[in-house]
């Protein structure tokens, strides 16, 4: 039981960083960006890279891990520049595409448009680095135990894994400071809310639609990278998690970070528990079931204003 | 001889594709519904009239019907949950209904084999017309058939009276509302027929190639018969048809010249390289010509003005 | 002397081919209000949204202060002193009450960054519930925040698009005596009104607009008295009445 709590909060925190990506991209941009899995798997791949660049030029090319986690600080940095350059990516293709489908005002070609763009990246990603697993360390770690075997099957979990939640609940409070204590968030909720407002109180909206895409498509690299550190570097990474996002935003109410924070650690957990239940296999099935019994019983998400 | 028999592979793939474009243009070029999940539906189809044939013993006619409808049961269940809602709901549950078949498709051993899939689909008059041209051409007769009905039929409802309430809804569905037409209720019927048609195709493809597995009913099918029918013009059953062949032909041909040039260690990066051109296909013509080649003309269409407050 | 704001045969609309504006032209006088009036459909709103950024102009010219804002991105119109309410959706709902004046503050210049006590004195309610989300505000406390969030950026001009919509009889007094404060303080107003009583009453000038373009100007009090107000609200011609 315990064990499984664990898992589901490690994955829901995967979950809860990328959705926090998208219900931003979605409430503010208006449509429903299926490339937002694509920024994911980016974003670990573009680490991967950067990673070996940074421990290259560091000199030694080994990187030494930092107390009990599997990795040193280069992976740190390697992230932050895995996060600009995915940003750079969102900038590009919003740029290339979005931007010019925005102009026409055709909210719902956009979300085709994305589809596209999604298979484009991930082929791209798929050419460019094959389809072989990659990982950022091969260090094995040695999972600590928590709670003892006879309490609730126990619970081991390693610091990674510790890790990323805590460093998920950084992240999303920065991100919540941001939003609520300075202008450009507070320009991005305005935005969100009524972008033709936003224009005539002085809100310059296309520079609140950039700082989206980079918020968003950053945060989808962390996720990203969290997810690679936890588990495998797979071109598939990102597209297998979009469902899950999709319904952890949803259920959140779209537009609400905590919402969905909230939502991807009920997501990530009941993908957890559904394990023992229905099979590894149908693990990615779980998340449909929370989207069907959402959009059934309350499609304004738990914390959704109403549309 | 051998130009003719490449011609009639071609060409019933792409009439195949053709059938579910026609089902998507229904949906998306008539209705305005956004369905990411054609793969799946397209899947249940395919599964359903294979079941049919080879375990039931059932013949191939009664394998299609089963196919459409599996296929429209899902997507009656899928449009009573999304339908009601805004509409890029729509595209993430067909998204997500999709990847569930998938998963079915590839986990549920003991029903769809699994990752093998299903072996032996009996193929319709090969007891008379054996496997060669002649059954090719033959099938080719059988699907062009198919898409002919297809378009006739649609033709005919676009054109009467619930086709104008179908377009009424999409361009305004305020204004159809309160003229009393029940929007939700015509879309549904619009989003299911779509979803036959699509189960239809899966089933036509099932009898043609023989065999089916999970990796035939990837995302990429949905992109395929999505690029279609933007490449084609939304709107117009001309448009889905046209677009099937055009974009089955850049696919094949694209593919081909992949193989040929590339050695044989980068297959597998060559075929990634051709959903990339076929994204960018997909995007650029949206970027430059909205309405495809053959798409529908002079609509004042909510599409143009929405979201310009 | 230079008007405050001066719309120039502006031809403009939504949808090419369907123009809603037909060559209207106006011209405010700094330190004054004028009323915008005019049938329903006779564009008038379009035409206070189209001098705020909001509607594409095809022709004509808007200066403020004298100088040509015609392609001032909306967003930059409010650095540059032109402030506009909007009739309906005018405050963030989302945010609270503060955080729609501190917003607003916080993106215009320095120089222009009203401070929020004085907003807080022309509207003590607004004090009161700061700390509340504005979709939670009544319809005159709205009207309120909406005018405090526009007066906040220390516009020269402001246009407001009907301030009365949906008000009680004595709400409509409270926000045009406030209006009346605004203009004391230095601030050109253009006023679009369906109340024609209660904005003449206000105004030093109206404009009575018909199918996108003034058709009679004149001092409000002069206007109160012409007959011709009242045919060309129910349709008939200038000639004809």
């Amino acid at each position: 039981m315990l064990q499984l709590l664990a898992d589901g909060l490690v994955v829901g925190s995967v979950i809860a960083l990328g959705a926090v990506g998208l219900t931003l991209t979605y409430s503010i941009l208006r449509f429903a960006n299926f490339g937002q899995g694509e920024f994911l798997t980016w974003g670990a791949y573009l680490a991967v890279t950067a990673l070996g660049f940074v421990v290259a030029v560091t000199g030694g090319g080994v990187m030494q891990p930092i107390g009990p986690f599997s990795f040193g600080w280069e992976l740190l940095v390697a992230m932050v520049i895995a996060a600009a350059l995915t940003a750079g990516l969102a900038l590009l293709v919003d740029w290339l595409l979005f931007q010019r489908l925005r102009a026409r005002g055709a909210a719902i070609t956009l979300v085709i448009a994305s589809f596209g763009a999604a298979l484009a990246l991930r082929n791209l990603l798929q050419f460019l680095y094959g389809t072989l697993p990659e990982y950022y360390t091969r260090e094995i770690q040695i999972a600590i135990r928590l709670v003892p075997r006879d309490v609730l099957g126990g619970l081991r979990i390693t610091p990674d894994q510790l890790l990323v939640i805590g460093m998920t609940g950084a992240v999303v409070l920065g991100l919540h400071l941001l939003l609520t204590r300075t202008t450009l968030g507070r320009a991005m909720r305005a935005t969100a809310m009524n972008p033709a407002l936003a224009r005539v109180a002085g809100v310059d909206v296309a520079a609140v639609i950039r700082a989206t895409w980079i918020i968003g498509a950053a945060l989808a690299a962390v996720a990203g990278v969290f997810a690679g550190l936890v588990g495998q570097i797979r071109p598939g990474l990102g597209f297998e998690l979009l469902l899950p996002l999709f319904a952890a935003a949803i259920l959140g109410g779209i537009g609400s970070v905590w919402g969905a924070v909230l939502g991807g650690f009920i997501v990530g957990l009941a993908e957890s528990f559904s394990v023992p239940i229905f099979g590894a296999e149908y693990r990615a099935a779980t998340a449909f079931l929370v989207l069907i019994a959402i959009l059934l019983l309350r499609p304004n998400g738990l914390f959704g204003e109403k549309p | 001889m051998e130009l003719l028999a490449y011609g009639s592979f071609f060409l019933c793939f792409a009439s195949i594709f053709a059938v579910m474009a026609l089902g998507l243009n229904l949906q998306w070029g008539f209705a305005g519904l956004f369905n990411v999940g054609v793969a799946g539906f397209v899947a249940i189809g395919a599964y359903a009239s294979a079941l049919l044939t080879t375990s039931l013993g059932w013949p191939v006619a009664l394998g299609w019907i089963g196919a459409m409808a599996a296929a429209g049961i899902a997507a009656f269940i899928v449009g009573l949950a999304a339908l009601r809602l805004r509409e890029d709901y729509l595209a993430i549950t067909t998204f997500g209904i999709a990847v569930v078949i998938q998963l079915v498709a590839l986990n549920a051993q003991a029903l769809t084999g699994g990752p093998f899939g299903i072996q032996s689909i009996p193929k319709p008059l090969s007891a008379w017309l054996g496997a060669g041209l002649a059954w090719n051409l033959a099938y080719l007769a059988l699907v062009l058939g198919v898409v002919g009905l297809a378009w006739w039929g649609l033709e005919r409802l676009v054109a009467g009276p619930w086709g104008r309430v179908l377009r009424a809804i999409r361009e305004d569905e305020a204004a159809a509302a309160s003229l009393g037409k029940p929007a939700r209720r015509y879309r549904l019927q619009a989003f299911v027929l779509g979803c036959m048609l699509m189960g239809l195709g899966g089933a036509l493809y099932a009898h043609f190639v023989g065999y089916i597995a999970p990796e035939d009913f990837l995302p990429v099918l949905t992109f395929q018969v999505w690029a279609m029918l933007i490449v084609g013009g939304s709107g117009r059953n001309l448009g889905a048809v046209a677009g099937a062949v055009l974009v089955w032909g850049i696919w094949t041909v694209s593919g081909g010249l992949l193989r040929d040039l590339l050695p044989q260690a980068e297959q597998a990066r060559g075929a990634a390289l051709q959903v990339v051109l076929i994204g960018v296909l997909i995007a650029a013509i949206l970027v430059a010509r909205p309405r495809g080649l053959f798409g529908e003309r002079a609509t004042v269409s909510r599409h143009a003005a929405e979201d310009a407050t | 002397m230079t008007p405050a704001l001066e719309l120039s045969s502006i031809e403009g609309g939504y949808e090419p081919g369907l123009p809603i504006l037909r060559g209207a032209s106006l011209a405010v006088a700094p330190g004054e209000i004028v009323a915008l009036l005019g049938p329903n459909g006779a564009g008038k709103s379009t035409l206070v949204k189209a001098a705020a950024g909001l509607v594409p102009i095809w022709s004509g010219q808007v200066f403020l202060n004298g100088r040509d804002i015609t392609r001032t991105p909306a967003h930059r119109m409010v650095q540059e002193g032109l402030g506009f309410v909007p009739q309906t959706e005018n405050i963030f709902a989302n945010l609270s009450v503060l955080e729609n004046l501190q917003l607003a503050a916080a993106l215009v210049p320095k120089d222009r960054r009203g401070e929020l006590s004085k907003m807080f004195a022309l509207f003590p309610d607004l004090e009161r519930l700061r700390k509340l989300p504005a979709g939670r505000l009544s319809g005159g406390q709205r009207q309120m925040l909406a005018v405090a969030r526009a007066l906040v950026a220390s516009p020269s001009v402001l246009m407001l698009d009907e301030p009365s919509a949906g008000l009680s009889p004595k709400l409509i007094g409270v926000v045009f005596e406030r209006l009346q404060a605004v203009r004391e303080a230095g601030v050109t107003i253009l006023l679009v009104e369906q109340n024609v009583k209660a904005a003449l009453a206000i105004a030093d000038r109206a404009a009575v607009l018909v199918e996108g373009r003034e058709r009679l100007v004149g001092a409000a009090a002069d206007l109160a008295q012409d007959p011709r107000l009242a045919g060309l609200y129910l349709g008939a011609g200038l000639e004809a009445a």
